[in-house]
């Protein structure tokens, strides 16, 4: 990749059409290299459309991509040695084993990638059961091997679409470190889902599609807001309304909700509760999650439709 | 050792892509069992009821070996080893995509003309170690129970044996090609099986189509075995006769054919 380009996967303009339907439209994507992007979207809005023109397993009805630097389809081979995937629901032979499933992929990569198969099966917790083969496997089971699989090409980047699905919360739990060490690692991981909840965990920045086109894309600090309000529990809210009257302090649920303008603000609250002698037991910044971001804006694009 | 450890032990470095392919072959049990079962099993069923019959009643039965009765199991070998060519042939052309794993193959960047001439030498690593054992044991089977009737030649054991691998090869090619295409084992081998082995020969014996019969491969394949065996292994009346080049021209023609169009679709389709 070229080390200029802080981007790992660029899109112009990028559409993709199946007779008269637009399953992609227009789309210009900038994945900053070495983060944890969320490709957030409902059903049906194109994600995984997107991830299979970017790998080049469909083809492009208009527009332009680059990935590592390699325009598509043109530099593929040099872009995808480097690039690790899982598309929708990972699929194997199932009348072989997980290890021999690997191996299969290892020998259309690059030679190095038979000697990173143990590695894999340890990193995803798969070693023990590597042996047996996968139609006893679970669905959780199933998609750790698929991470296993996609980290054959010691990848630069790495796309997992919808990579929760199947896993137990101590699988997801364990899917989100491993993904924040493979960014601790310098590599990029691209996170195609729907629950809005377990990207904004994860990710660093994202975009939010919708009805095949990006209507939002930045970092989650960007998109969510700075807090605009803070929560305030004291020892009694009923003084600290009075106190904090001028701050348009109003009941909420847990205490009392105050618009603040900046940090300094938070302070002054804080201060001038403590001097009026009352226990301060939670003084929190409200920030608007991604969910509720997030269905802002696709409700309002519900409405302009 | 087994035949399947036998296909994967073959003594030179094949290329990755086909060790992975030979691999997924000969991993599948089914697969394993049916084309041992329509090789090496019949002709091992064969000569057992051949040598006992012999040994019961002399008299009626001749020995089991000798040029006649390796023309029969020549014939034998031919039309089983080409129902296994076309499974193993079908398999290796749409396993990949039927167990949606060619997407998978596809993302590694490698090309898909690659992932597709991979299995021609993989499937047929694994069609041969089957067919050869088969032929080996009629082979050794017409030599060793000659008794009183002549041997067959090394020339013609020679002839014989190129005459099975093409045969089967030929069915193996149109398996793989035909299942490329369509994208379904189950389709590929529910056509090609009643073609191979019930409408092919019918349409080979229908005089009325004349000389347009010299483009079926059956007929083709007739008239390239060993004149030795005159009609013992015959499938036809092998009518029209063509020389051994037509008769190579037109399966060559075919297998290309039907493979490139795999080809063609395996490097278009949507993975």
């Amino acid at each position: 990749m070229n080390a200029n380009n802080p981007y790992v996967v660029e899109t112009n303009a990028l559409t993709k059409r199946f007779g008269a339907r637009v399953a992609v439209d227009n789309v210009d994507l900038r994945i900053p290299a070495g983060s944890a992007f969320g490709y957030l979207g409902p059903n049906g809005a194109g994600k995984t459309t997107l991830i299979r023109m970017l790998l080049g397993l469909t083809s492009i009805s208009s527009g332009s991509v680059q990935i590592l630097g390699q325009p598509m389809p043109s530099g593929r081979a040099e872009a995808l040695a480097r690039v690790g995937a899982i598309v929708e629901e990972p699929r194997f032979h199932r009348h072989l084993t997980g290890r021999e499933n690997l191996h299969i992929v290892a020998a259309a990569r690059e030679r190095e990638a038979h000697a990173r198969v143990d590695g894999a099966l340890d990193r995803v917790g798969l070693a023990k059961r590597a042996d047996e083969r996968v139609k006893a496997y679970s669905l959780g089971m199933r998609q750790r091997l698929g991470v296993a699989r996609a980290l054959l090409a010691d990848p630069e980047l790495l796309i997992l679409d919808e990579p929760m699905n199947g896993l137990d919360p101590a699988g997801m739990e364990e899917l989100r470190l491993m993904i924040r060490r493979l960014v601790g690692e310098g590599r990029t991981v691209v996170l195609s889902s729907h629950l809005l909840d377990e990207v904004e965990k994860t990710a660093d920045a994202i975009a939010i599609v919708d009805q095949g086109h990006i209507v939002v894309q930045g970092s989650i600090d960007e998109l969510t807001g700075r807090a605009a309000t803070v929560i305030v529990a004291t020892s009694d809210d009923l003084r600290a309304q009075a106190l904090l009257t001028g701050h348009g302090a109003e009941p909420a649920e847990g205490g009392l909700r105050i618009p603040i303008a900046d940090d300094n603000a938070t302070a002054a609250i804080n201060r001038l509760l403590v001097e009026a002698g009352l226990d301060v037991y939670r003084l929190e910044p409200e920030r608007a999650t991604l969910e509720r971001r997030f269905l802002e804006i696709t409700s309002r694009l519900g409405e302009a439709a | 050792m087994t035949v399947t450890a036998l296909a994967s032990s073959v003594p030179f470095r094949r290329p990755r892509l086909i060790r992975a392919e030979v691999l997924k072959l000969r991993k599948r049990r089914g697969l394993v069992l049916t084309a041992g079962l329509l090789t090496v099993g019949a002709m091992l069923v064969t000569y057992t009821i051949l040598v006992s019959i012999h040994a019961a009643n002399p008299a009626h039965h001749g020995p089991a070996g000798g040029i006649q009765n390796l023309g029969h199991t020549i014939w034998l070998i031919g039309t089983l080893g080409s129902v296994v060519g076309i499974l193993i042939g079908a398999t290796a052309g749409a396993g990949d995509l039927g167990a949606g794993v060619f997407r998978e193959l596809v993302v590694t960047g490698r090309s898909r003309a690659a992932l597709f001439a991979a299995r021609i030498p993989g499937g047929l690593t694994v069609l041969f170690a089957f067919v050869g054992i088969a032929y080996a044991l009629t082979a050794s089977g017409s030599v060793a129970f000659a008794g009183s009737l002549p041997a067959p030649s090394v020339k013609l054991l020679v002839e014989s044996g190129l005459w099975v691998l093409l045969t089967t090869g030929f069915w193996f090619a149109i398996g793989l090609g035909i299942s490329s295409i369509v994208g379904s084992r189950t389709t590929t081998i529910a056509t090609l099986l009643p073609f191979q082995l019930a409408i092919s020969p019918i349409l080979a014996n229908i005089k009325i189509l004349g000389s347009g019969r010299a483009a079926l491969p059956v007929i083709a394949t007739d008239n390239l075995l060993p004149n030795a065996f005159g009609d013992t292994a015959r499938t036809t009346s092998v009518n029209p006769t063509l020389s051994a080049a037509v008769a190579l021209l037109v399966l060559a023609g075919w297998a290309c054919a039907i493979l490139a169009a795999g080809l063609w679709r395996t490097r278009t389709r949507d993975a």
